[in-house]
């Protein structure tokens, strides 16, 4: 089905939430999956599946153990999400010429929308690659090298963040997105753990009531 | 001369005054109104396809410079039982949604299957946004029958209630699969947050008017009989209410640059008038009428309210005696407004406070009008954590900024009686108690000042040179209160410095501000937590924008004297 953009990120980060990740991270991995969304890519597709995959699990597990030498995670996989987020809170090593290192990530381009945010920080682009996928962005644009199937692959056994990159025959966002109504479906049952159950008081109490509303 | 700087986000960002903002130059809704009638946009009615029961379609069409707009209208006949303002309603006496450009046929065939159903509905890009209205019943009845047997209705009952039709939502920015703000916010007409809505709610009045009309006149003619027109001038001392609960609350607590433009916006306004060394005879006279003629919009706000009715009074008794201050000294002559200002900060009421620093920007258009294009926030840039702050910064800024929040004991129930949670029906927001329902793990967080607290102390055994990246490796549970913190560091009137779980959080005080900024006007709370108001009473209808003030209007009489 086609959606707008804010019907993703709002999804999304519910969704996360309901995964058990942290509010922050859930708003983090919403506007990323928004991100890639406008971009064409199957962002909302790609977060059901590492929800599924990490439900409810332990984020330290998939997170880096240190943020020297190569990020590696205690659980042998790294949650993309997770190891974006410090990459993005990382970006200053990059712009003096870091080299950010990790391996094991789960769903890597669910990474590359964090490049974006660190791009937009650091003023320069940003790139990321994997095995025979490279993304680069300054932000606002993205330039893909490789082919879909690499771009898409469920693991990357290492992967690394560089800064400044090269940008080259870059795709400006679109502003709708098709998302595939299963993945939808699934987004909206890890959603649905963060609604409380209506009840008869709550719809009362909770919402207010007080003097007529039909006059 | 005397420095005047903007005021602190300590004074004003607390929801007792936040709650007591009225709208300004800068509301948005004059915001439109004054561009509509310096681009002097052209108005149609292109489709009143309605029969005499009062159901079928209209589409009013606005021109602008370069691109046109229209609200496609759905008319209803609404069994009374199923007239709800409730975001819980499954059926209303109006639905509209605003078009990007002039449908054809087919849009409005498609749409005529979507957007009566609202929120079970899908529309497209196409679409800008989606509301729903229903009638005041007494005095949609009262109007139709007295204008079918020959006469006019009556203006004390019309006053009383103030519209015709109140809208109980306006969806826009991508919801029910309309178009993201990102698709248009590009437009110059739509810079300026909320115009879609804005805009929205302007075309439904006219609507809103003609249809009254319609049934009158098919009343009427039942009766063999013909209706009268219904006077311009009573038509044009209605607006369009509207009810607003709990759901725009988390707003202002879930766009916090966008807050803080608003909010900076209108204080930068009030620094740039303050700082005025003399006050010119015309800034002076239109100063002085437009105090006498809002004075008069606060002797027609009723509310039944305890809260407000007490507001109410003290306004009013500020109103008297700052007109007395008026009478008796004038205009100070040096730094005319400041010195107001600070007059009324020692001798006024919160409430009495706002109203004036709003009306004392009036006269200064040319001076501070240019701060509308600063009102919107794009978040990418802000949105990401700087992972380089250390530890020691992060402690101060959050002293800074949550002061406040650290000196309250959160292990008080009184000081966390409360729980934001959002309910499985129709996923609308609540406010429960969390110590007497099961809600707390479904708990959103809108309780910055708890988390930040919760973060300060979290950070009291790291050591001050960690950046906040280590940290957060640890702590993804803090990534949300940092993000906070830094947005706040940044933009000075972000974060309300306030509790907003305490036992005596008054949720109509956030909604009030939203709504000010909007420019509604007559805020009638109906309980703790939800709202009714009046938009564009007094405004001039569509075809009247050329001829009438399209700034002014807010204020009564805007046509005498």
């Amino acid at each position: 089905m086609n959606h707008s953009l804010n019907e993703i990120e709002a999804m999304s980060k519910r969704a996360a939430r309901g995964a058990g990740l942290s509010w922050g991270l859930a708003e983090e991995a919403a506007k990323g999956t928004r991100w890639l969304a406008a971009f064409s890519f199957p962002g909302a597709e790609m977060l059901a599946d590492l929800l599924t995959l990490n439900d409810r699990l332990p984020a330290l597990d998939f997170s880096p153990a240190v943020l020297s030498g190569t990020w590696a995670a205690p659980a042998g996989r790294m949650s993309p999400l997770i190891a974006g987020a410090a990459m993005s809170d990382c970006a200053v090593r990059m712009e003096a010429g870091q080299v950010i290192e990790m391996e094991n990530v789960s769903l890597p381009l669910l990474v590359v929308p964090f490049a974006a945010g660190a791009a937009l920080r650091l003023g320069v682009p940003v790139s990321v690659t994997w095995e025979d996928a490279r993304l680069t962005t300054d932000g606002q644009r993205l330039c893909v090298q490789g082919e879909r199937e690499a771009i898409l692959c469920s693991h990357a056994s290492t992967l690394t963040c560089a800064a400044p990159a090269e940008m080259s025959g870059q795709s400006e966002p679109v502003m709708r997105a098709d998302v595939d109504p299963q993945a939808w479906e699934k987004l909206g049952e890890f959603a649905h753990r963060t609604y409380a159950p209506a009840t008869e008081a709550s719809r009362i109490l909770g919402a207010g009531a007080g003097l007529s509303d039909n006059d | 001369m005397t420095e005047v700087s903007c005021r602190d986000p300590n004074l004003v960002m607390r929801l007792a005054r936040l709650g007591s903002f009225h709208q300004s130059r800068l509301s948005f809704m004059r915001i439109l109104t004054r561009r509509m009638a310096r681009e002097g946009w052209r108005f149609e009615q292109t489709a009143f396809e309605i029969d005499a029961s009062g159901v079928g379609h209209a589409v009013y069409t606005a021109h602008g410079p370069e691109r046109a707009y229209s609200l496609i209208a759905y008319a209803h006949d609404l069994p009374a039982e199923k007239r709800s303002d409730r975001v819980i309603a499954e059926a209303w006496d109006a639905t509209f949604t605003l078009f990007d450009g002039i449908p054809s046929t087919d849009d409005i065939e498609r749409l005529s299957h979507n957007i009566p159903v609202q929120e079970a509905g899908r529309v497209t890009g196409s679409e800008l946004s989606v509301s729903r209205a229903n009638r005041s019943v007494r005095l949609w009845e009262h109007v139709v029958s007295s204008l079918a047997a020959g006469e006019q209705p009556d203006a004390a009952q019309i006053e009383a209630v103030g519209y015709l039709m109140r809208t109980t939502a306006v969806y826009g920015s991508g919801k029910l699969g309309a178009a993201d703000r990102e698709m248009i916010a590009d437009r110059p007409e739509f810079r300026v947050p909320f115009q879609v809505e804005m805009l929205s709610v302007f075309l439904t009045r006219a609507f809103v008017r003609d249809l009254v009309q319609h049934m009158a006149d098919a009343r009427a003619a039942n009766q063999g009989a013909t209706a009268a027109r219904l006077d311009p001038d009573l038509a044009r001392s209605m607006g369009i209410g509207n009810s607003t609960g709990l759901g725009m609350a988390p707003f202002l607590l879930n766009h916090p640059v966008l807050f803080s433009n608003w909010v900076a916006a209108r204080e930068t306004a009030l620094q740039r008038v303050r700082s005025v060394e003399v006050a010119s005879a015309e800034e002076a006279e239109l100063f002085h009428s437009l105090f006498a003629r809002n004075s008069e919009a606060v002797a027609h706000w009723h509310s039944e309210h305890p809260v407000q009715v007490e507001k109410l009074a003290a306004l009013r008794a500020d109103i008297a005696a700052l007109s007395a201050k008026l009478e008796d000294e004038g205009l100070p002559e040096v730094q005319p407004w400041n010195s107001l200002y600070l007059w009324a900060s020692e001798a006024l009421s919160v409430e009495g406070q706002e109203w004036l620093a709003s009306l004392m920007l009036e006269p200064y258009g040319a001076l501070i009008d240019d701060l509308e294009d600063e009102m919107a926030a794009d978040n990418t840039a802000t949105f990401r954590i700087a992972g380089a702050m250390t530890v020691a910064r992060l402690r101060e800024v959050l002293q800074e900024v949550y002061g406040w929040a650290l000196q309250t004991d959160w292990t008080q129930p009184a000081n966390k009686a409360r729980a934001w949670y959002v309910s499985e029906e129709k996923l609308e927001p609540r406010l429960g108690e969390r110590f007497e329902e099961p809600i707390e793990e479904y708990e959103q967080p809108l309780a910055p000042g708890r988390d930040a607290t919760a973060l300060y102390q979290a950070l009291a055994h790291w050591p001050e040179d960690t950046p906040v990246a280590e940290f957060l490796l640890r702590h993804p549970e803090h990534r949300h209160s940092v993000r906070r913190a830094q947005i706040a560091n940044r933009a000075p009137y972000a974060e309300i410095r306030d509790n907003t779980i305490s036992e005596n959080v008054l949720p109509i005080d956030m909604l009030r501000c939203k709504l000010a900024f909007f420019g509604a006007m007559h805020f009638d709370p109906r309980s703790d937590r939800w709202v009714r108001i009046c938009m564009y009473g007094n405004a001039p209808f569509p075809e009247e924008l050329a001829e009438r003030d399209g700034d002014f209007w807010v204020y009564p009489d805007a046509q005498e004297g």
